[in-house]
This record gives structure tokens, C-alpha cells and sequence, in this order.
């Protein structure tokens, strides 16, 4: 296993406003090569808008991203893969790779092996714009991993993928990981916990780290019946989400059986405990 | 970048956006010279403004044929803004120097004129559609849909500014002196018109200024749209 640990690139104070609403506030993040990173928030907290950034297709309102090496090549899965593409999966890939200057030999063996995989090989002469959500994302997957990137982005790509491309995506990322690239990732998928190093929580546009190098283990707490402000007084929540009537604090284990206590002064009632991997994986987003 | 040439024509082609315009001017063409005999430097003059609306027209559908998401994975696949916006205009300008050419070329072959075409008048002629072409796509680039988020605002604005151009002169003759100048602001879309229009088919008599500062004009259009989409992205 090839393991690099130099810095990939840095965020410096990144903030991101649309018209007067403010989606990023002052991120700040270094990222090391051959990490995989997770990004965790509900809808609208700023992720997808981070990822653009990140790749460089949407431009921040204020902060800097700097990537130590300028040609890094990147790869890119929107969170909806555009449906009105007018070429085959096979013309499109073999576009792509061109574009991407990979060459024509490589395309030949690297194409059909990619569809074979996504279980794609018998729509490869349909049109991308009459296949289905989800083999669409798959076609959106494979445009990005082809061209063998240093820098995966992956916005939210388990979604609409059939069990089968799931657990494919998740060998291939474990291949990548492998071979030197670095994998962020926005989903809520618990399979990709096993792998994750690092992992941040975002919520109305501020960062939070979840889980750090070490795998230190987190307790996801949620809890009824008690005010966010409280929350945001005690230093050892590392995170934490609103979902309707309940909390949902991202704690340390070791500093769990404190924010328990503090929860239960204050008449809070917790409604569950459990690990991050194990919440996610049993309801999603 | 040629690839990318490439898949975009293709794109193009595929998403049939092209066949209003481009039906729209063999049209205007075949309209326009119904009477025969026609006078060849005049006719030129007046097909090549044709091109130059068309052209617009076409700026308009070809940069808003890829979707959002998808430019922005062809940009990172090609590994820059600027290279997929000039592959972007290099189709634009073939599909007009090919548009061009069959403006060039019908009368000809179809001898609507009252007399010979020189090589001069010719290459001038086709000069001056293809200058206009290029002046066409730069003004339109920068009302497209990559700038101007709204449809209306990116058609109305073209078509505005399309029409500011075609009346430059009447807009010159009625300012008072002092303030002439500025139709220098305005694209010069009619600038060849007038020595066109008195020209005799010597090349020696004819001013070759009024035909570079359209392609001027143009270049620095085209880089301020480049500017401007990595502002606007």
C-alpha cells in the first residue's frame, strides 16, 4: 500500500454567500494526501457548495484555496449528474478520456472494464439521456474515476445506485485509496465509516471535526426536550444537528457520560446513543 | 482541446439548437437575392450583417447547450476555464466561417449577379463576413447564459445591442459634435458598410481600417468574456 502524507492543499478562512445568505463561514482545513474524508450536514448546510469550491468550480466570497501542486488532476461526481447528455455511455467515456488526454490504448481496455463493473455494458449504445437516475449516476462515477485522479470529490454518489454499483464504488474507492488518491466525500452511507480517517461535520456553514486521524471513537446523542443554546456553551460537543424536535450531538467517547449528565440537569431526555457509523447507518441523512 | 472541439460540435449538432438560426439564414439569403441581377459588393455587404445576427443567435444556443454540471465537469477534465471557453468559440467561429462561405458561395453558383467576381472583391467580401461573424459571437459571448443568469435579460440585451449597432450611424449623424465619439463604443457592425457600399473593387481605394478594428473590437470582447466567466463562475 502506497501511504503519502504530505499536504495535498489548505483552505484559508473560506466563506460563501449567496446574495444575503451566508452557506460557508470562515473554513479553514488542511487536507494530506491518500486520506479519505467525509463531509456530514443535512440539506442545505454548505457541502456540496464546499466541494465546488474545493475543485475549483465555484469561487469563494472570501478565503483562499491553495493546492500545493498546481496540475493535480481532479475528479468530479456531481451531487445530480446532468440527464441531457446526447452521446452514448461509451462515446461519452471515451470523450471524456480524450479530453482528459488519457490515450486511446488505455481507453480501449479501461472503458469496458468500468461499464462491465457498473453492470452498464448493455446500455453502453443507449443514449445517457434515456437511461434511468441511477445509471446515469453510474455513468457520473465513472467519468471521474477514469481518468485516475489525485483528488476524488464524490458529492453524495450513493444515492439512486442499486446495491450491487454500491458495493463496486466502495471497492473502487478502496483501489484508489490504494494507489495514492485523495477521496472527499459528502454521503450517509455507514460502509464508507470503515474507511473514513477523518471526518467533519458542517452545519449553517461552520466546520466541525467528527472524527479525527485516530478514530477516535464519537457518540451521536440525541436528545429532546433541550435548548441548542445550552449546546453551544459546552466544548466537549464536537458537533451538532437540528432535526425537527431533537438534538443530535456528536460527542467523544470520553467525554460522553459528562454531556449525559449535563443533558439529564437540564431535564433533557435522550432518546438514543449510539456510535456515528451505527446511527447512519440505520436512518441515512 | 481539439477533442473537446469535437464533443462539442458533435453536442451541438446532436441538440438540433442549431437549425432555427442557420434555417433562418439560408432563408434570409435566398429571399434576399429572389431578383436577379444583384450588384456583388453591396449584396456582400448586406448578407454579411445577416451573418452577424445570425451569428449572435448562434453564440446564444451554443454556450448554453451544455448544462451547468456538465461544463463544470468538462472544465475540470480539461483542467481549465479558459481552454474550454476557447474551444467553445473556436466551434463557434467554424460553424460561422462555414455559414460564411455558403453566403460566399450561393450567388455564385447560382449567378445572381450582374458581374464576375474578382478574386479582390471576393476576399474582401468574404473578409468582411467573417469579421462581422467574429463580432457577432463576441457580443452575444458576452450576454450568453455563462454571464446572464436570466434568459430574458441575455436576449433582450443582445437584441439591444445588436440594434444600437445596426442604427450606429443614424445614432452618429443625430448626436451633436461634442459627444460623436462615443458610438466609438459601440460594435462596429456597420463601420465596412459605407466604404463598402462606395467601393469600386480596387483594392488600393479601399480603407482596410474600418475591417481590423471590427476584428479588434472583437478580440477584446472575446477576452473580456474569458475574464468574466472565471468572475462568474
Amino acid at each position: 500500500m502506497v501511504k503519502y502524507m504530505a499536504t495535498l492543499f489548505e483552505l484559508k478562512n473560506i466563506s460563501k454567500e449567496f446574495g444575503n445568505k451566508k452557506v460557508l463561514h470562515n473554513i479553514s482545513l488542511t487536507i494530506d494526501q491518500n486520506e479519505i474524508i467525509t463531509f456530514l450536514g443535512g440539506n442545505g448546510s454548505g457541502k456540496s457548495t464546499l466541494l465546488k469550491i474545493i475543485a475549483g468550480i465555484e469561487l469563494p466570497s472570501s478565503g483562499k484555496v491553495n493546492y500545493y501542486d498546481k496540475e493535480i488532476k481532479i475528479g468530479y461526481v456531481p451531487e445530480r449528474f446532468p440527464k441531457l447528455i446526447r452521446f452514448t455511455p461509451v462515446e461519452y467515456l471515451n470523450s471524456i478520456g480524450r479530453i482528459s488526454g488519457l490515450s486511446q490504448a488505455f481507453l480501449k481496455k479501461a472503458v469496458p472494464d468500468l461499464l462491465y463493473r457498473f453492470q452498464l455494458e448493455e446500455l453502453k449504445n443507449e443514449w445517457i439521456m434515456n437511461l434511468s437516475k441511477g445509471n446515469i449516476q453510474k455513468v457520473g462515477i465513472i467519468q471521474a474515476i477514469l481518468p485516475k485522479p489525485e483528488l476524488l470529490i464524490l458529492d453524495e454518489p450513493f444515492s439512486g445506485l442499486d446495491s450491487h454499483a454500491q458495493k463496486e464504488l466502495l471497492t473502487i474507492i478502496k483501489e484508489l485509496k490504494d494507489k495514492g488518491t485523495t477521496i472527499l466525500i459528502t454521503n450517509h452511507e455507514a460502509n464508507i465509516f470503515e474507511m473514513v480517517e477523518t471526518a467533519y461535520g458542517i452545519r449553517n456553514g461552520l466546520i466541525s471535526p467528527i472524527i479525527n486521524g485516530k478514530k477516535e471513537p464519537i457518540k451521536l446523542l440525541e436528545v429532546k426536550r433541550l435548548d441548542e443554546s445550552h449546546v453551544l456553551k459546552w466544548n466537549e460537543v464536537l458537533h451538532m444537528e437540528k432535526k425537527k424536535n431533537r438534538l443530535l450531538l456528536y460527542v467523544q467517547l470520553k467525554n460522553s457520560d459528562k454531556v449525559l449528565y449535563r443533558i439529564l440537569e437540564l431535564q433533557g431526555s435522550i432518546s438514543r446513543v449510539e456510535t456515528v457509523e451505527e446511527f447512519h447507518l440505520k436512518f441515512g441523512p | 482541446m481539439r477533442e473537446l472541439i469535437k464533443y462539442s460540435l458533435f453536442d451541438y449538432l446532436r441538440s438540433h439548437k442549431y437549425f432555427p438560426p442557420v434555417l433562418i439564414f439560408f432563408i434570409l439569403i435566398i429571399v434576399f437575392y429572389t431578383y436577379t441581377p444583384n450588384p456583388v459588393i453591396d449584396s456582400y455587404a448586406v448578407t454579411a450583417l445577416f451573418l452577424y445576427i445570425v451569428s449572435s443567435w448562434l453564440c446564444l444556443s451554443f454556450l448554453s447547450v451544455d448544462p451547468p454540471v456538465q461544463s463544470q465537469v468538462m472544465i475540470l477534465h480539461i483542467g481549465s476555464l479558459n481552454r474550454y471557453y476557447m474551444a467553445k468559440l473556436f466551434c463557434l467561429i467554424l460553424i460561422s466561417f462555414i455559414l460564411a462561405i455558403c453566403a460566399f458561395v450561393y450567388p455564385i453558383i447560382f449567378s445572381m449577379f450582374n458581374e464576375t467576381v474578382t478574386f479582390t472583391i471576393g476576399f474582401v467580401s468574404l473578409l468582411n463576413h467573417v469579421s462581422l461573424a467574429l463580432l457577432g459571437i463576441a457580443v452575444a459571448s458576452l450576454f450568453s447564459r455563462v454571464i446572464m443568469k436570466s434568459a430574458i435579460n441575455s436576449i433582450g440585451g443582445v437584441a439591444l445591442i445588436i440594434t444600437i449597432s445596426l442604427a450606429s450611424l443614424a445614432i452618429y449623424d443625430s448626436l451633436p459634435s461634442p459627444f460623436k465619439n462615443i458610438v466609438w463604443m459601440i460594435p462596429p457592425a456597420v463601420s465596412t458598410q459605407k466604404p463598402l457600399f462606395n467601393w469600386d473593387g480596387n483594392l488600393s481605394d479601399l480603407s482596410l481600417f474600418p475591417f481590423i478594428w471590427i476584428i479588434i473590437y472583437s478580440i477584446l470582447l472575446l477576452f473580456l468574456f474569458l475574464k468574466l466567466v472565471k468572475k462568474f463562475r
